[in-house]
């Protein structure tokens, strides 16, 4: 069963249209991936599920109710978590701080020793790190608390936005590794990525979009065989 | 010996300087809003003090912890009024939002109260030593100015909701993804900067005569100090209260005392010029 169902949604910032009915489903316990160049939509589809651009058109159903008019917070209590692009941590603040500012949700708080655990264990440096402002940290130890400050809100969905953005190949694995051990929590996981290949390897099912609109979809070792995707995103030939 | 007495009242005032201007730059540190409704609120608390203690024979120190929760639920009201419809606006819209506030509560202030010089009739008496007096409303009035300043830091540091204001300050969009309220948390930051505001003025009322308008002077000194100690800091307000509050005090051992506005705005200014993230302040 769909637990977010994306239809026909159209959005933007002002008078310019960035999204044209995009529609996109998310099955529960799945890994999907949403990949595509720079600047066609992705990190706007991203903020008008999330309610933080506001969507024109369409309808956003999560587990079935419509949620498109709803403001982010009320969002992230139901359980819809966003990683954004750029990790915009609270970097004034130190590393536990922010996996506990993580834990706001009202669904999240009973399982916060539990989840506070777990990410320490994914991600032993932001342990030993622990006390340190997330300013200090680097690029990719700030990714892992990016990560881990979605985990603590206990998601029903979590969407990560460029996963891999800047990171050194030894640690992109590593997290791409995380993202495993979510989908065998149960959680399911929208992966917006630019590392196509990366995505189509790890993911269920994929959606391109490009120039705002879905061009392709399916489960993703099909995409992958797409002589489109081959020659335009994988740099086959 | 003299100087040292106006030194030392200087010293003492400072502390109550630094908690009004706590307000102001807790308020701008979370939301950028330049509270020009402050002075009012100020002189709001004044008046808070001065009528429990007046009207209802309450003692004044009691009536501060009435004041001051008054001075938060005031806060959050005009937030809901006045702040949040222009909250995503340029800075423009919100200044004139508080400047409106601020004229509201001056005409009503003013209707109801005149601008007849008001003082609260409670003396404590001085310290005294050899030739050094200090009254001892000022040193309450520095004690409970630590007190609160101590309970600020408290309440950001230990309390989930102390650290929900200082994510919404460091991060809106990104505590709103995390399923903070982020309006609900500026409302309650413009609550206690407010607070702030009226404890101040109650504190000064037990120390100097007051009207409706003599939060504009107190107002000022904020933004100096402010500026002093780094907008956004609440510690940094504190110090640059107790430098103002010095400066205040060494000043009229060697000019008239008219000159202590303009040496302070000339700080200001040399401030603003060459060290604009204040002298404490931390850089963004």
């Amino acid at each position: 069963m769909a637990i977010l169902e994306v239809n026909e949604l159209d959005s933007g910032y002002g008078e310019v249209q960035v999204l044209w009915q995009t529609t996109l489903k998310l099955e529960e316990g799945q890994l999907t991936s949403l990949v595509g160049g720079n600047g066609v939509g992705k990190t706007t589809l991203l903020h008008t599920v999330m309610g933080l651009t506001r969507a024109w058109r369409g309808s956003i159903r999560f587990e079935g109710r419509e949620i498109i008019h709803l403001a982010p917070h009320i969002k992230a209590d139901m359980g819809l978590v966003l990683v954004p692009e750029g990790r915009q941590l609270f970097t004034d603040m130190s590393v536990a701080e922010n996996l506990e500012m993580g834990a706001s949700p009202r669904r999240a708080k009973p399982y916060y020793e539990r989840n506070l655990k777990r990410v320490y264990e994914m991600f032993p440096r932001l342990y030993e790190r622990r006390e340190q402002r997330a300013g200090t940290l680097s690029g990719g130890e700030q990714q892992m608390l990016a990560v881990g400050r979605g985990i603590m809100a206990e998601p029903k969905i979590l969407m990560i936005d460029e996963l891999s953005l800047g990171l050194a190949p030894v640690l992109m694995l590593q997290l791409f590794e995380t993202l495993r051990q979510l989908k065998t929590l149960g959680i399911t996981l929208l992966l917006v990525e630019q590392n196509v290949q990366m995505a189509l390897a790890i993911s269920d099912y994929t959606y391109v979009i490009s120039e705002g609109r879905i061009k392709l979809q399916g489960p993703s070792w099909e995409v992958a065989k797409n002589p489109h995707v081959q020659t335009a995103y994988l740099g086959l030939s | 010996m003299e100087n040292l007495s106006f030194l030392i009242d200087g010293l003492l005032l400072g502390f109550v300087y630094g908690v009004a201007a706590m307000g102001l730059t807790l308020i701008w540190g979370v939301m950028n809003v330049i509270n020009l409704a402050h002075g009012p609120i100020i002189a709001l608390g004044s008046f808070g003090v001065y009528l429990l203690f007046s009207r209802l024979g309450m003692n004044p120190y009691l009536a501060l912890i009435f004041t001051g929760a008054a001075g938060l639920l005031l806060g959050i009201v005009i937030y809901w009024i006045a702040i949040n419809r222009v909250i995503e606006a340029p800075h423009l819209s919100s200044l004139l939002a508080t400047f409106s506030v601020n004229m509201v509560i001056i005409g009503l202030g003013t209707a109801a109260f005149s601008t007849t010089p008001r003082n609260i009739d409670y003396s404590l008496g001085s310290l005294t030593f050899n030739t050094i007096t200090i009254p001892i409303s000022r040193i309450i009035a520095a004690v409970a100015s630590i007190i609160f300043t101590a309970v600020l830091y408290l309440f950001l540091y230990r309390t989930t909701l102390g650290k929900y204001v200082r994510a919404v300050a460091n991060n809106r969009a990104a505590a709103e993804l995390m399923g903070i309220p982020s309006r609900r948390i500026l409302a309650l930051s413009f609550g206690l900067g407010s607070t702030l505001a009226a404890l101040a003025g109650g504190l000064i009322a037990t120390i100097f005569p007051f009207t409706i308008l003599s939060g504009g002077v107190y107002e000022l000194k904020s933004f100096v100090i402010g500026v002093l100690g780094g907008l956004g800091n609440p510690l940094g307000a504190l110090i640059g209260g107790l430098a103002l509050g010095l400066l205040e005090g060494i000043i009229p051992a060697f000019l008239p005392v008219t000159w202590v506005p303009v040496l302070e705005f000339a700080l200001f200014v040399l401030i603003l010029l060459f060290r604009p993230t204040g002298l404490f302040g931390v850089k963004k």
